[in-house]
């Protein structure tokens, strides 16, 4: 309890000096928290988001920062476990006092750490988790969850659209990991797909760190679908597609937003022609706010972006827009300026695509679809 | 649901590469575990560094296939002195749950050490073999998997030849019957011991590379086939390689069946349950002939 | 009887905790700190006084969680029902796999521990439409216990109880028969205690105050997902043991407040956390296999 008067009294205080018009601690970082599974199973994806948030702030703090400050990241590993979340986003906030947190990937950790993160008052936008349960969690029209790029649900929609308008494929096989990321895409396929004239024939479950799909493809081989449709990572992914060229599998594969990556291409080699991937930022993205992006990003780290790091990089980037529209350091500030950003670009999403939360705080924006050849991929244009 | 019993000959097929894998994986952990009695929960990721070891063999030394699993072995032989020496001998001899914990740190650390050092990125060992499916009949099949196959047998076939024909091995199989024995028979416990574990570690590299070629290898690559391993030297009793032959060939069968009739999600779950029912039925295991005794 | 008063000084002491950590943060820590102190406090029963293995104990710890979370989800029941509960469906399970590992010693029991705790987390993580799959159930704390501090209260009382509750049962009659069992198991027999019924109903305890321990987790974290249950969650609790020292009663609650306290103060390291943690492990082991309570003891003993 003490320890939420204290800070709510250096929120008043904070916001007192702001209004002041005097500039108050000049020697003191604005402080955010990042929340990410940075060991255990899903630390590929965590690492790779981590690179987009960090090149955020530095870039913010190159201009100048936030508030006349420079924006200090303070970064907690939660190995991908509710536990440790909870732990984690009450050490970012009781006791590094961030005003606002981007995080995290697992969407199970998500949601037990804003349901913390709420009760304080600290705003929370997602750093890769997926599910639409999340966004679905906040009370609508008051999120404290935001996420700068479509849910599961959403997601899943539209790739039941381009699976039957743009691929031409009815009749669905579906191999969706088992975890949430896979399952929600998944169900939301099922339900969606039937809307526009298809239908799922086959679905297979695979634990996340399986390896072997022969025999699961040899029953999708049977099933002769039209498409292939994966619910899941990138490395089980390349796993898939190579094995599925291996297995004389020769039906079109869609991969989920996670696929969208250089590294798979490499990995699954030639059988990855034709791919498509359900992608929301690509690095020859026609949304010029993204490909400048993707210039910066090239020159910094000296290799192409994938979907991480350019939604790491929106995270932290609409975070700290968020601060600087706020005009102070304090999470119901921060959550208030969020729900107005329907001016700030993202790079994701097709040209001009803005930070416009709805009502549940997602940004439900046009999904691309790009599909490999000639072992890159091409973004198909959008409709 | 696809039942269609067209399709047995490519499970049985892809039920049979698998179960090499394991055989691969398992013989190693017989000769520690086994034999030597050391639980080492540390033996997947012995299997994950042959892996890195065959990638640095392949990829960045540019060498060719056999080459690189010579560089697999050497490099694996001395990390299992060096554990050998430093971790497991120290403690043998007391209480083996210390091994137990010993081994579990060994695993996180070397994990975690893989993570920081190469990244959680999968990375791909190059075999020299041409990709892309060899079909016979209506089975699909590459040369890497077939290469599985005979890698196993070739290595489990030198392992029992060495079992049986030299003074290591017969020392090895009279260590395992009775220590005891053993040593008032003029076994040198302490050298067999670690020759034992030096060639086990070598195995679970050697295994480790060529799996990488079909599945490529990442820091946790072997969580899962290290429990696989264990349940396959269990359900086989404790020591038995043939029996770990036999069992691992019907695991990765089972496995390839279950996913193929059953249910994908399914596949994981089944050896662990064939394990806790072989424990509670026949705790020597299928083909041990004495009970453990304590 | 001078150990229950220690522990009885040092509860009134932990009292005073949430008035002296201003930060919820630590409160949280300390909440997690105590559920592993019951967590390695029981586990200890069957390690260090029955002298028998087990990986299982994450598992038992999930049950009990689990039970907390789908009995709230179908009858909107609280903590006070989810205690007894959780408590009673963990001992039940406890015996389920007590009873084939009668016979088992030593590697077959953990290795068995291992291969129950692998079903347990994968039925968990599968069976999407009792257990919500990985997305887990959510959990809703009264409001009276909604705050961490009076959380903190809950579980220190419930730590208390379940820590003397180890002790008398230790330092009784039945105590003494499950050290006759790790001492001498064919000797027990012999001299006429029926070791068998004893096993179990020691593996019933230990496995009814882990399920315990998972209901104020579920609490706590207003959640359940299966990845809080995993076998790295059981040897993380075995290494808690024998870190401290098996078949001490001071062993596990300093094992465990080890290495729940460490990781965070760790943290500012925490690329290299779990590189330490390992390389910790082996060196403690390698150092003091009895543990740091069994060392200092038997320092104080010569």
């Amino acid at each position: 309890m003490r320890s939420i008067v204290s800070l709510s009294a250096m929120a008043v205080a904070i916001s007192v000096s702001v209004f002041a018009g005097s500039s108050f601690a000049q020697d003191k970082p604005v402080k955010l928290g990042v929340m990410l599974p940075l060991s255990g199973p899903a630390a590929l994806a965590g690492t790779s988001i981590l690179e987009g948030i960090q090149f955020a702030a530095e870039e913010n703090n190159a201009k100048g920062g936030v508030l006349g400050q420079q924006v200090e990241l303070v970064i907690e590993d939660d190995e991908g476990n509710a536990t440790k979340g909870v732990t984690a986003v009450r050490k970012l906030i009781e006791q590094e006092g961030v005003a606002a947190i981007s995080g995290t990937y697992v969407s199970g950790v998500a949601l037990a750490a804003t349901k913390v993160a709420r009760e304080f008052k600290v705003p929370m936008i997602s750093a890769g988790s997926t599910s639409s349960d999340v966004t679905d969690y906040n009370e609508a029209g008051d999120p404290w969850f935001f996420r700068a790029f479509p849910g599961s649900r959403e997601q899943a929609r539209q790739s039941a659209v381009d699976m039957v308008k743009k691929l031409d494929a009815t009749k669905v096989a579906v191999l969706h990991e088992n975890s949430v990321y896979g399952k929600s895409l998944s169900d939301s396929l099922a339900a969606n797909l039937a809307e526009v004239g298809g239908a799922i024939i086959l679905t297979e479950t695979y634990n996340p760190d399986e390896r072997d799909f022969f025999s699961v493809l040899t029953k999708v081989r049977a099933a002769q679908p039209d498409a292939v449709y994966i619910a899941g990572l990138m490395d089980a992914g390349a796993q898939i597609i190579k094995q599925s060229a291996e297995l004389g599998v020769e039906t079109q594969i869609m991969g989920s937003g996670s696929m969208m990556s250089d590294k798979l291409i490499e990995l699954a080699g030639p059988a990855s022609e034709g791919f498509a991937v359900s992608s929301m930022f690509e690095p020859s993205t026609p949304n010029e706010f993204g490909a400048a992006f993707t210039e910066r990003f090239r020159a910094k780290f000296n290799k192409e972006p994938d979907v991480y790091s350019a939604l790491g990089y929106d995270s932290m980037n609409v975070l700290i827009e968020a601060v600087r529209r706020a005009g102070v350091a304090d999470g119901a500030a921060i959550q208030a300026a969020l729900k107005g950003m329907d001016d700030v670009p993202l790079v994701q999403g097709p040209q001009g695509t803005v930070a416009d939360f709805d009502e549940q705080g997602s940004v439900p924006f046009k999904i691309g679809l790009a599909i490999v050849r000639n072992g890159k991929r091409e973004w198909l244009p959008f409709d | 649901m696809v039942s269609d019993l067209v399709l047995l000959p490519q499970f049985l097929t892809n039920g049979l590469v698998i179960g090499s894998g394991y055989v691969l994986v398992a013989v190693g952990l017989t000769l520690i575990f086994g034999i030597l009695h050391i639980v080492n929960f540390a033996h997947g990721e012995f299997y994950m560094l042959g892996g890195f070891a065959a990638v640095l063999g392949s990829q960045l030394l540019g060498l060719p296939a056999l080459p690189t699993l010579l560089v697999v072995a050497v490099v694996m032989a001395a990390f299992g002195l060096v554990v050998e020496r430093v971790v497991f001998r120290p403690l043998g001899g007391k209480d083996p749950t210390n091994a137990i914990i010993a081994s579990f740190g060994l695993s996180v650390l070397l994990q975690n050490l893989m993570l920081k050092t190469v990244g959680a990125e999968p990375m791909a060992v190059k075999s020299g073999f041409a990709p892309g499916a060899i079909q016979i009949g209506n089975v699909f099949i590459t040369a890497e998997r077939i290469a599985i196959v005979a890698a196993m047998a070739v290595i489990v076939a030198a392992l029992l030849l060495v079992l049986r024909y030299t003074w290591t091995g017969r020392a090895l199989r009279s260590l395992s019957e009775n220590p005891t024995v053993a040593l008032i028979s003029g076994v040198n416990v302490r050298r067999v011991s670690l020759i034992t574990f030096v060639i086990g570690s070598v195995l679970a590299g050697l295994s480790g590379a060529l799996m990488s070629t079909v599945f490529m290898v990442q820091p946790n690559s072997g969580a899962l086939i290290v429990m696989k391993a264990f349940i396959i030297v269990v359900v086989a009793g404790m020591g038995s390689i043939e029996g770990a032959i036999i069992v691992g060939l019907a695991l990765g069968l089972i496995e390839s069946l279950v996913a193929g009739y059953m249910g994908n999600e399914l596949r994981d779950i089944v050896g662990f349950l064939i394990v806790i029912l072989v424990l509670a039925v026949r705790p020597q295991g299928l083909f041990g002939l004495k009970t453990e005794r304590s | 009887m001078r150990t229950p008063l220690i522990l009885l000084l040092t509860t009134a002491i932990a009292c005073a905790l949430p008035a002296v950590l201003e930060s919820g943060y630590f409160i949280n820590v300390a909440i997690i700190a105590l559920i592993y102190v019951i967590l390695a406090s029981s586990l200890d029963i069957m390690m260090g006084w029955t002298g028998k293995f087990s990986f299982a104990h994450a598992a038992f710890f999930g049950i009990g969680a689990y039970t907390a979370a789908m009995m709230q989800r179908s009858f909107g029941t609280d903590l006070w029902a989810h205690l007894p509960a959780g408590m009673a469906a963990a001992a039940l399970f406890g015996v389920l796999l007590g009873l084939p590992s009668l016979r088992l010693q030593g590697h077959f029991l953990a290795i068995m521990s291992i291969a129950f705790q692998t079903v347990v987390y994968l039925v968990l993580a599968q069976w999407t439409d009792l257990t919500g799959g990985h997305y887990g159930l959510p959990v809703e704390v009264s409001p009276e216990l909604g705050n961490v501090s009076t959380f903190y209260f809950v579980t220190l009382g419930c730590t208390l109880v379940a820590c003397l509750f180890v002790w008398f049962l230790t330092q009784s009659r039945f105590g003494d028969t499950l050290t006759a069992i790790r001492d001498d198991e064919t000797l027990a027999r012999t001299i006429g205690m029926d070791t068998n019924v004893i096993k179990i109903v020691a593996f019933a305890i230990s496995s009814a105050l882990a399920g315990g321990a998972g209901v104020l987790m579920a609490h706590h974290i207003r959640g359940v997902t299966p990845n809080d249950y995993t076998v790295m969650t059981s040897a993380t609790i075995v290494a808690m043991v024998v870190l401290g020292g098996r078949g001490k009663f001071w062993g596990p609650i300093v094992g465990a407040l080890i290495l729940t306290i460490l990781p965070e103060v760790l943290s500012d390291l925490a690329e290299y956390k779990h590189i330490m943690y390992g390389a910790l492990l082996i060196f403690m082991i390698m150092v003091m296999p009895q543990g740091v309570v069994g060392a200092l003891t038997g320092r104080k003993a010569k």
